[in-house]
């Protein structure tokens, strides 16, 4: 529906309007973080290992304004209105991952653009591990991690009375979201390297049919009132 | 209970059936059922908590009833092409952070199926010409409530469900709004709530009144009558004429038997050389839904 496709881009333009400020300092730690480790480990070892595992992380901390959007539409009364104009509330919540999936990509572009190409002109060779890496645990993983964090958050932010600051689904939904993605880096240390990355890849599927599961329960069981503003 | 239908249009209609509404498994409506199709402003009363935003939410399909039935057109509320039927104003505002006013519109105007030259003509319509690059967050309370009922203009649908539109306005812009409620209800149906028994009186056809989460009267506004029928006369030379009567500011005051005995009174004191300024009535029956 034409409607639906301008609701969905107008919460995208929103999102980084809003969100600008996690994605601006989610993407300057992860660069910054990136050149201390090409300065300090030569050859580029330290970079090569650790680059590809710190960049889930950060997509988390960058993403964070699909919730927040979400959060101030429901607070501000925006949902009352959609719905009353038969937007249905599962739409909410996939503009809220569609706008999480954007942010996502775009730290992934520059931190990957950036990360990469700092490297080269420091003379670290991109290997077929650190590729492999980088396609089978970091894109895989910062989009699970991401949109596990947003979906979760949403999920609070419509069963819960609004609180702001920390203590609020905005303020902690990134601390959920990291979880994963450190419980599944502590899991695959322990296994065999040739089951690292079958590992971590199965993980960040499973963790996107936990959101897909989610998703789907909250659209079907959760009353039409949990989108209203409690204002 | 059934708005007179004599004159009716048919062209929308509004049917609730035994309906029990309310939030979190908790009914604040219960058993609500009345028809509307006549086109005019029906105005909405009640206590605080007597259910009026529940039923303009049941109304308009953001809550679904837990028993009874809601249909707009004979269609049941809880399909899309129902809710396409009608307009809705919420107490809340409603409008998007980071939004400057002219997006905002385009914004509800996507979701509405209307036009940007639908946004064009509701920024005309509403005066807010010189907000439309603003953000909303900037504005002031009347600019933000201006610009939350310029959405509801965005496209005509035959049913407008406001609730509480002038709350919070200056008495001018509350004067532009009730102007403009009362176009809309030539052709339209129009559920408006309000807490202002004088606006009520002056923009109502018929009263909804509820209590308890129950309607406790639907019908003409004029089929009521206050308990006591009590005027008011602001008149020059009447002080030893009307000493006896209780005085309230500038008018003396006077209960009747009805109206009818109002030019009676009127003859009698210009006859004792009266001057009179002005003759209201005191008491609005509104008041009594209240009690």
């Amino acid at each position: 529906m034409a409607e639906v496709s301008g609701l969905t881009s107008t919460t995208i333009r929103r999102t980084l309007r809003m969100g600008w400020l996690y994605l601006a300092i989610g993407t300057f730690i992860s660069v910054l973080l990136t050149a201390i480790l090409l300065f300090r480990s030569q050859h580029g070892g330290a970079f090569a290992t650790t680059y590809p595992l710190e960049l889930p992380v950060f997509a988390v901390l960058a993403s964070t304004g699909g919730l927040q959007t979400f959060t101030s539409d429901r607070t501000k009364g925006v949902f009352e209105y959609l719905i009353a104009y038969g937007v249905r509330p599962r739409t909410l919540f996939v503009n809220g991952l569609l706008a999480t999936m954007v942010l996502t990509g775009i730290i992934l572009g520059i931190a990957l653009g950036l990360g990469l190409g700092l490297a080269s002109a420091n003379g670290v060779a991109l290997t077929g591990d650190l590729e492999q890496s980088l396609a089978l645990y970091t894109v895989p993983m910062s989009f699970a991690a991401a949109l596990f964090t947003t979906t979760v958050g949403m999920i609070w932010t419509t069963v819960s009375t609004p609180r702001t600051g920390i203590n609020s689904p905005v303020g902690l939904a990134p601390m959920v979201g990291i979880g994963p993605t450190v419980l599944v880096l502590i899991v695959a240390e322990t296994l065999p390297s040739s089951e690292f990355y079958p590992f971590t890849t199965g993980a960040a599927v499973a963790i996107l049919a936990v959101v897909g599961v989610l998703l789907a329960a909250s659209s079907r069981l959760m009353g039409r009132e949990r989108f209203l503003s409690p204002l | 209970m059934t708005a007179d239908s004599s004159s009716v249009s048919q062209r929308h209609r509004i049917e609730l059936r035994g309906v029990s509404s309310g939030y979190h498994g908790k009914p604040v409506l219960e058993d609500v059922s009345f028809v509307v199709e006549e086109p005019a402003i029906y105005v909405v009363l009640g206590p605080n908590g007597a259910g009026k935003t529940t039923l303009f939410r049941t109304l308009a399909g953001i809550l679904s009833p837990y028993s009874g039935t809601v249909e707009i057109d004979g269609i049941d509320i809880a399909r899309r092409e129902a809710r396409t039927r009608l307009q809705y104003l919420s107490h809340i505002d409603g409008i998007p952070d980071a939004l400057r006013v002219e997006e905002a519109l385009r914004f509800y105007a996507g979701v509405q199926g209307a036009t940007p030259e639908d946004v064009e003509r509701v920024v005309r319509l509403l005066g807010i010409e010189e907000l439309r690059h603003r953000y909303f967050a900037e504005l002031s309370q009347g600019q933000k409530k201006r610009v939350s009922i310029a959405r509801v203009f965005l496209q005509e649908r035959g049913i407008y469900l406001l609730d509480e539109p002038t709350s919070n306005l200056d008495p001018k812009l509350a004067r532009e709004i009730r102007d403009l409620v009362l176009g809309l209800s030539r052709d339209d149906l129009v559920l408006y709530s309000s807490h202002n028994l004088f606006e009520a009186k002056e923009i109502g056809k018929y009263v909804l009144a509820l209590r308890n989460g129950k309607v406790g009267y639907f019908g003409r506004l004029s089929d009521l009558r206050p308990a006591r029928y009590v005027i008011g006369i602001r008149a020059e030379g009447a002080e030893g004429i009307l000493a006896a009567s209780t005085r309230k500011g500038d008018y003396y005051l006077q209960e009747l038997a009805g109206p009818e005995e109002v030019p009676k009174l009127v003859a009698e004191l210009a006859a004792k050389g009266v001057r009179i300024r002005e003759v209201k009535e005191m008491e609005n029956p509104l008041e009594d839904l209240f009690a």
